[in-house]
């Protein structure tokens, strides 16, 4: 636009103009220039990006914290804690999330089952999406309410779906093409992106029979491009999945026995002698 | 070269216009350049207090409190500096079970967000959850393809904003990823998706030609890359004109280093992501010049000063 000077140029100026005459000039024609000034200035002047530089910060310990928030939170964590920290449970070994097979996933799901089975007897298994798993691990020992709820934040819904043992066969091969998910009840092969020798409640898949199962609304709904879910019959509970797995915790502590997660081929990548 | 009477006459005009401004002669050396700290996070999660020292991966990172005192030293060290969220501020500890958003949209107040954009998960209490926390947002939520028409946020977000820092003048708007199969219908209610790259060229073209934005800003919750053409940063970057940066989230994705990617009209828009739950923050510094350069008007010459400064 109209600034054509630049800072050398001034800095040369006004070095020279305090020896001369011109200064008087200037200072009567101000007035003018000065309107000149609030005109150019009521329209916006544009810039052009010139260069870019970047880095990220890990935010840790390193950095005081911030006073004023820790006062903000403060209240929120007292109550918080109090009702979260509870002990609703023990683990004797560590819960891990991996795929095809993983403890917290063998855990996730066996509890569904059992509270659908309270539901309806004949629910056969239950499945859970992998990405519904959401702690990477938990630690031996106690187990607190608090880790339940960042397992399962979400308030899904313990589902039963009658599922026809064709589209269980389809539903089998999803589970296979997104590498494992978490089951119970259910054992088979992974075959690339299909399921092979698949065992439900220990007997091979019948395509004539329709198998209960249990699942969470989110995958009952078609999340998790579990489409062919959406069009079945089924009867959604009122139950919390994250309930599920509380009780799950809590019923073994009152027999005194912790959590024994342990991995059992439910499903494996390629051929597996142990299947049956 | 210009003859000694030229300079004289360029040199009495550009003093007088100093005085007559009032303002020391060498703001205006400074005014070609002005510089522009741009800091960002995504995906928090109701991550308010670090990771506990439980020998896990994250342990001890993050945690809103020591952002804060991070983003406090940025605006000491910096005058003109920006603060964004790309969007899932909401759910992933129990903060958000018991409160329902309510901490985590008070702290994004306190350490003076500019804007943030709404993630799927912003819909985990509901439309009109998200809705009830907004009373405590002291900053703009900018999504430009939502329609919440006939919802409890009509009215309530904006499609973009212009803030002006310094002598420049910076357009933010904001995209939200398609809902359906990822939301439950009972959470989103009414909201409409509209097509995002559509969307993102009407309203990045408005803030460039008829806002005269120096910079164009879109907070995406789109998501950085995906397997299937799906909608994502990438393909939205490549599919538009006149946006400079995307802060993406949604996929978690940890970019060390921010992405330059060629739009369609062959310029250069940048994409960064920082991973999740609050364990970075990111960092884009801006020098802009009120001449218009010709090395930078592609990808391939992005000047990339590595910093040596650490915490």
């Amino acid at each position: 636009m109209r600034f054509t000077i630049t800072g050398r140029w001034i800095n040369i100026s006004i070095v020279f103009l305090q020896r001369t005459p011109v200064m008087s000039f200037i200072k009567k024609i101000s007035g003018i220039l000065l309107t000149g000034l609030i005109l150019l200035s009521a329209c916006h002047r544009p810039y052009y990006i010139e260069q870019h530089h970047d880095r990220f910060y890990t935010v840790n310990d390193a950095a005081q914290a911030d006073s004023n928030i820790v006062h903000m939170i403060a209240p929120y964590k007292k109550e918080m804690d109090d009702k979260m920290q509870v002990v609703i449970g023990h683990t004797d070994t560590m819960l891990t999330k991996m795929q095809p097979e993983c403890t917290l996933g063998n855990f996730m799901t066996d509890a569904q089952l059992a509270a659908a089975r309270k539901i309806q007897k004949d629910v056969v298994a239950s499945v859970a999406n992998y990405g519904g798993i959401r702690l990477p691990y938990i630690n031996t020992g106690p187990i607190t309410l608090g880790k339940m709820y960042e397992l399962m934040p979400f308030d899904n819904m313990l589902v039963i779906a009658d599922i026809p043992g064709d589209v269980m066969k389809r539903f089998c091969d999803h589970i296979a093409k997104m590498k494992g998910w978490p089951v119970s009840g259910i054992r088979f092969d992974i075959a690339g992106n299909e399921a092979k020798n698949i065992y439900i409640n220990n007997k091979p898949l019948d395509e004539h029979v329709t198998y209960k199962i249990a699942v969470n609304d989110y995958m009952a709904n078609g999340g998790d491009n579990c489409d062919f879910l959406v069009p079945l019959k089924k009867e959604t509970t009122n139950i919390f999945i994250r309930d599920a797995l509380i009780d799950y915790v809590k019923k073994l502590e009152q027999e005194a026995k912790p959590l024994h997660p342990k991995l059992e081929n439910r499903l494996s990548y390629g051929n597996q002698a142990n299947i049956h | 070269m210009a003859t000694r009477r030229t300079f004289i006459k360029k040199a009495a005009a550009g003093s007088a216009l100093l005085m007559a401004g009032g303002f020391p002669y060498e703001s205006l050396a400074a005014e070609r350049s002005q510089k522009l700290t741009i800091l960002h996070t995504n995906d928090v999660h109701s991550h308010l207090e670090p990771f506990p020292m439980d020998g896990g991966k994250y342990q001890g990172q993050g945690g809103v409190a020591q952002r804060a005192a991070l983003v406090e030293q940025v605006r000491r060290e910096e005058e003109h500096v920006l603060l964004f969220d790309a969007g899932d501020i909401f759910q992933g500890t129990p903060y958000f079970n018991l409160y329902k958003g309510e901490p985590e949209i008070k702290a994004m107040s306190m350490l003076q967000y500019d804007a943030s954009t709404m993630g799927n998960h912003d819909f985990d209490a509901g439309i009109d959850g998200f809705a009830k926390q907004l009373p405590h947002a002291n900053f703009p939520i900018l999504i430009a393809n939502y329609d919440f028409t006939n919802t409890p946020l009509e009215g309530k977000t904006a499609p973009y904003t212009t803030i002006k820092k310094g002598k420049l003048k910076i357009g933010v708007f904001g995209l939200g990823i398609e809902l359906h199969g990822l939301v439950p219908e009972s959470a989103y209610g009414n909201t409409k998706y509209i097509d995002p790259v559509m969307t993102a060229n009407t309203v990045a073209e408005k803030l460039k030609k008829r806002e005269h934005c120096d910079m164009v800003i879109c907070l995406s919750h789109l998501g950085y890359q995906y397997d299937s053409n799906k909608i994502s940063d990438m393909v939205l970057a490549k599919e538009t004109d006149n946006i400079d940066l995307i802060i993406g989230g949604h996929t978690h994705t940890f970019l060390d280093k921010p992405v330059p990617v060629l739009n369609k009209s062959g310029k250069e828009t940048m994409i960064n992501q920082v991973g999740w739950a609050g364990l970075r923050l990111g960092r884009l510094d801006y020098v802009f010049d009120s001449k218009k350069s010709s090395k930078l008007s592609n990808a391939q010459s992005v000047i990339i000063i590595k910093q040596t400064r650490g915490f």
